[in-house]
């Protein structure tokens, strides 16, 4: 019984999260036209949030290409089919992995920083300062790193493919021989550009950054000012933004293929 | 024609709180409180800790809004402002900070800049001649450049200081101006609050503990217990007014209206030498 109420109360306030995170997307948006006046603010966002997560973005990439033309030769060799490595290889990052691995690196990286950085900006009172100042926090502080991650999430996707094909090309031609020419040509005649490039890397990465950076703003916003409360924050943003790229990822490629 | 709204008169206190009631968390921080406080004037509002001091700065600013009352400012009712208006509002208010609450992403100059930057399009050599003159106002000419990691605790009071009076407000809200302050400092900060009020007439207000310090900079002395105002008059005779209030308050006794000890079950019991009943 215990158990069960217990159950039932996780349930709810799950659900009350996310309501409120929903209530908080749509304040947000009200306030992105007001944080047009702060352009300089959303650049260096961008820069830090984006241009800062390259390294370990391009870095993981690349071994994810390179683990998976391993995996892939391994066993396409079974079947005599080494040469569709590059394919897989390909269909594999543009559909699922560049995406997914993307955001959840980017929730990792920028999105923990985000509602770190937030979450103390509100502990040290500076987002009451700005209120008292008159100017909006949501415009000035919430809006630009939002829009910041929309922007930087779909860049960092494009270069996580770019380096994992790049990756398993290093793997299959380079170490296991696979000729570079049936290596780019079957992947360019497989490869369609608006099933998998537009829908899987470009749409994907759109809706994850949107969500990412949403719910790293929110966790942020509304921590409560003590260290602990900036902590719970911190992994809250982890664990729902890696519960919603996942389910979202499932919802998306259900109505995308 | 449209109608230009008329200024409040120069009697009309600049803030005026009519039975402001407000609960928090199941407690009344406020009871039906009633305060006014002068236009040109400096006001102290003094009491024990967690009596609501702060609160009330919040309630005069709009960041807090009480359950029942009047917070009337300029002439404005706080309660009933947009969020616009209310802005508009704060634009005309300098509130210096408890913790100095300074943007850690900026530099001291940019920290007092801020304000100029974000309501005004000023060139830059007047921003920065604003800002200079701010700074020198405070001491802290010679730290434009340092970051607010780099200050000490009375250096970041008077950056907060130097950006609160940055637009010349016609009121300023110190919360705790004095605590961190070297004797020099304090000295200075005095004067400054002083020269504030006498050259540009902005009224203060200061939530404060240090009596010496009240006693040189205001004019007029609330004393705020148990959501009320229990004593109140000029600082110079606030303290021998012979209410048990202020006794109790200046002269910093633990028996009195005011209970040191926060609510408790019996001590003994609570230490094992007694048995509960």
């Amino acid at each position: 019984m215990n158990a069960r109420i217990e159950r039932n109360g996780v349930v709810s306030n799950a659900l009350a999260q996310i309501g409120a995170c929903a209530l908080f997307g749509l304040t947000l948006l009200r306030a992105v036209p007001g944080s047009l006046r702060h352009f300089r603010e959303t650049l260096r966002q961008v820069w830090f949030v984006g241009a800062m997560s390259l390294t370990i973005i391009m870095t993981c990439g690349l071994f994810v290409g390179m683990v998976l033309a391993l995996q892939l030769y391994d066993v396409l060799s079974i079947f005599g089919g080494t040469s569709a490595t590059g394919t897989v290889v390909a269909i594999a990052i543009y559909r699922e992995l560049g995406p997914v691995v993307t955001a959840l690196l980017f929730a990792g990286r920028a999105g923990t920083s985000i509602t770190a950085e937030i979450g103390l900006m509100r502990a040290t009172d500076q987002i009451d300062a700005m209120e008292m100042m008159a100017v909006d926090p949501l415009a000035y502080v919430a809006a630009p790193r939002f829009l910041a991650g929309i922007v930087a999430v779909p860049l960092l996707t494009v270069m996580f493919c770019t380096m994992g094909v790049l990756g398993g090309h290093l793997v299959g031609v380079s170490w296991l021989g696979i000729d570079n020419g049936t290596f780019w040509s079957n992947m360019t005649a497989t490869v369609d550009v608006w099933k998998d490039i537009i829908d899987g890397v470009i749409v994907k990465s759109f809706v994850f950054g949107i969500v990412v950076t949403l719910i790293a703003v929110f966790q942020g916003y509304t921590t409560p000012p003590t260290s602990e409360g900036v902590a719970y924050a911190t992994t809250r943003t982890v664990v729902a933004s890696s519960i919603a790229i996942l389910a979202l990822d499932f919802v998306l490629t259900a109505f995308l293929v | 024609m449209t109608e230009i709204p008329s200024a409040p008169p120069d009697s009309e206190p600049m803030v005026k709180v009519r039975g402001l009631t407000t609960v928090l968390n199941g407690k009344k921080i406020f009871d039906a409180l009633d305060l006014d406080i002068p236009r040109g004037k400096v006001t102290a509002i003094m009491g024990p800790s967690g009596t609501g001091k702060t609160t009330l700065l919040k309630h005069i600013t709009g960041q807090m809004r009480g359950d029942a009352g009047q917070v009337l400012v300029d002439g404005e009712d706080v309660r009933t402002l947009s969020r616009e208006s209310l802005f508009e509002l704060r634009e005309r208010i300098g509130y210096l900070f408890q913790n100095s609450a300074l943007l850690t992403d900026f530099d001291v100059f940019e920290n007092v800049a801020f304000p100029l930057r974000q309501h005004t399009t000023l060139p830059e050599v007047l921003i920065r001649n604003i800002v200079l003159t701010k700074l020198q106002a405070v001491g802290l000419r010679g730290a434009a450049a340092l970051s607010p990691a780099e200050l000490s605790g009375g250096m970041a009071r008077r950056v907060a200081l130097a950006r609160a009076i940055v637009f010349d407000p016609m009121l300023i809200l110190y919360d705790e101006p004095f605590v961190g302050l070297d004797p020099i400092s304090l000295n200075q900060v005095l004067k400054l609050i002083r020269t504030l009020n006498e050259t540009l007439g902005i009224t203060s207000v200061l939530v404060a503990h240090e009596l010496a310090a009240v006693q040189q900079v205001a004019d007029h002395v609330y004393l705020i217990a148990n959501g009320k105002v229990v004593a109140q008059g000029a600082p110079s005779t606030l303290a021998n007014d012979g209410s048990p209030w202020t006794k109790q308050f200046f002269g910093g006794s633990a028996d009195g209206p005011v209970p040191f000890q926060y609510p408790a079950g019996d001590y003994a019991a609570a230490l094992g030498l007694r048995r509960n009943a």
